[in-house]
């Protein structure tokens, strides 16, 4: 086992070896591979954005549920409405508390006090968790159908055109994904394919002496694996400085519709992604050209 | 050890290379291939190692029938048998010391034990002081006895090799032979392709001649 591992450390230092032999072609090649993936990286980093900035907007997308003025109990119904799932917060604003708010609020303060009774429901405030506007939707029926419940006041129409927005946004970042990591995995394949031409000799050698395709094959998945993984880690650096370069703008204007949003780079768990896949985009392009060529080539 | 039975090679659009071979090699015996060229010496030694597979026929090499052996056991067959080129083969950006461990290396042979059977090896061809050269700084006589050291590095129960001695001149191509003959002397089957008719008369050994008629004439 020890002879396993050491083998394959050994191929791995003679692969970053023939890396640093020839800086100008890795480097080319790291290029070509870390821009290819920055695209969907860059796509997948900008839909998180709206993710997160959708994630602000629910929270301002609370119910009003108005209760009968008749209601025993109200303070037990937003206890219960409380208690719903799908529901993060339910405020009871009394009569009184309502009737308050408004003269504060509303500029009309001395003609209200003119007023015999109060002329408020009592109600409460729902803040929703974050949940699809069909589940916000049932949600909703919920509520209407809860004891006491007078009215449910929502506007769900902008939320549901927003998440249609970025379903579509996903797929397309999907398709985008699918398109580039396939041509990662043929620009690495045709790389490896003359990296294996260019070694015919060794290669036939090996044959000779009793090497098996493993064996052949062992180098040149490294080199794919690392050439990708490499590569993934330039579009790390490309997306993230990206974001970098248009976070200063983009706070401008989000301090002009009064908000603290910030964007982010793809953080750990996009690098993790990033790395795997052109690693593995990588291995598999090698993978099918050396197969191919192992084909062509073999002896009996 | 080699055991040949009705074998027949073409190539396609061609005629027949070998027609109807039958011969036996025992475990440690010396034999020398000859013939003219043309008459299928190379291609014979090629079905030997499996490089080639016959048209028709059986061939029996250490006990295993060729024809039936499946890709995946090839290269545990090949390195049952040590293989000398006529045109060396050695890899030029390698080191002698590379070149003749690489049999050693892809069984996955490492550390002290790589070390001690390569020098062993280079120590028995005469190059070890050279251990560390090039290839290509070494003359046409050096490089085939590293081609020969390769081949040995494995300790295989069989030994073939492609004219050996096809562009040395008269002492070196003596040495060798000899050097080969000490190979069958402690064991191993030596099976060698050469048109001189000198080492033959020589050593004394049988010899297995192919004519271009592909008919079989045995010594």
């Amino acid at each position: 086992m020890r002879g396993y591992f050491s083998r394959h450390a050994q191929v791995l230092l003679a692969t970053i070896g023939d890396i640093v032999r020839d800086p100008v072609g890795s480097a080319l090649t790291i290029a070509v591979i870390g821009i290819t993936l920055a695209l969907p990286a860059g796509l997948f980093a900008a839909l998180g954005n709206l993710d997160r900035l959708s994630e602000g907007w629910h929270r301002s997308a609370a119910f009003s549920v108005y209760l009968h003025r008749q209601t025993a109990a109200p303070r037990q119904v937003a206890a219960a409405i409380g208690r719903l799932p799908g529901v993060q917060a339910a405020t009871y604003v009394s009569p009184a508390a309502g009737l308050a708010a408004f003269q504060r609020l509303s500029g009309f303060g001395a003609a209200l006090t003119t007023l015999k009774r109060n002329p408020l429901p009592p109600v409460v405030l729902v803040t929703p968790r974050r949940e699809t506007p069909a589940a916000l939707k049932g949600l909703v029926q919920t509520l209407k159908a809860t004891p006491g419940v007078a009215l449910v006041q929502s506007d769900l129409r902008w939320l549901e055109r927003l998440h249609a927005g970025l379903i579509l946004g996903h797929r397309l970042a999907i398709l985008l994904t699918v398109l580039l990591g396939l041509a990662v995995l043929l620009i690495l394949g045709n790389i490896i394919r003359v990296a294996v031409m260019n070694r015919a000799t060794e290669i036939e050698v090996i044959q000779l002496v009793g090497g098996t395709d493993r064996f052949i094959r062992r180098p040149f998945l490294y080199a794919g694996a690392l050439q990708g993984a490499l590569g993934a880690l330039l579009a790390f650096l490309i997306v993230n400085l990206a974001i970098w370069a248009i976070d200063g703008p983009a706070r401008q204007l989000a301090e002009l519709y009064g908000s603290g949003y910030r964007l982010e780079g793809l953080g750990l768990h996009g690098f993790w992604w990033l790395l795997a896949g052109g690693a593995a985009l990588g291995w598999s392009g090698s993978r099918l050209a050396v197969a191919r060529e192992l084909r062509r080539r073999r002896l009996t | 050890m080699i055991e040949l039975r009705h074998v027949f090679k073409r190539y396609r659009g061609g005629a027949d290379v070998l027609a109807d071979i039958n011969f036996t090699i025992e475990e440690g015996e010396m034999v020398f291939l000859t013939g003219p060229s043309g008459a299928g010496k190379s291609t014979l030694l090629k079905l030997i190692a499996l490089i080639e597979r016959p048209t028709r026929g059986r061939i029996t090499v250490n006990g295993h029938d060729l024809t039936k052996l499946s890709r995946w056991r090839i290269p545990g067959f090949r390195r049952e048998i040590g293989v000398v080129f006529q045109d060396n083969k050695l890899l030029n950006d390698r080191t002698l010391f590379d070149n003749v461990a690489l049999p050693l290396i892809v069984r996955g042979i490492g550390g002290h034990e790589l070390r001690h059977r390569v020098q062993a090896a280079l120590d028995k061809v005469g190059l070890l002081a050279r251990a560390h050269s090039y290839p290509l700084t070494l003359s046409g006589g050096e490089q085939q006895r590293v081609g020969i050291a390769r081949a040995i590095t494995n300790r295989p129960p069989l030994l073939i090799a492609d004219e050996p001695t096809g562009n040395l001149d008269t002492a070196l191509s003596d040495e060798v032979i000899d050097l080969f003959r000490e190979f069958h002397e402690h064991g191993t089957t030596v099976v060698i392709a050469t048109h001189e008719k000198r080492h033959i008369q020589r050593l004394g050994k049988r010899v297995i001649a192919l004519s271009r008629a592909h008919s079989l004439a045995t010594a």
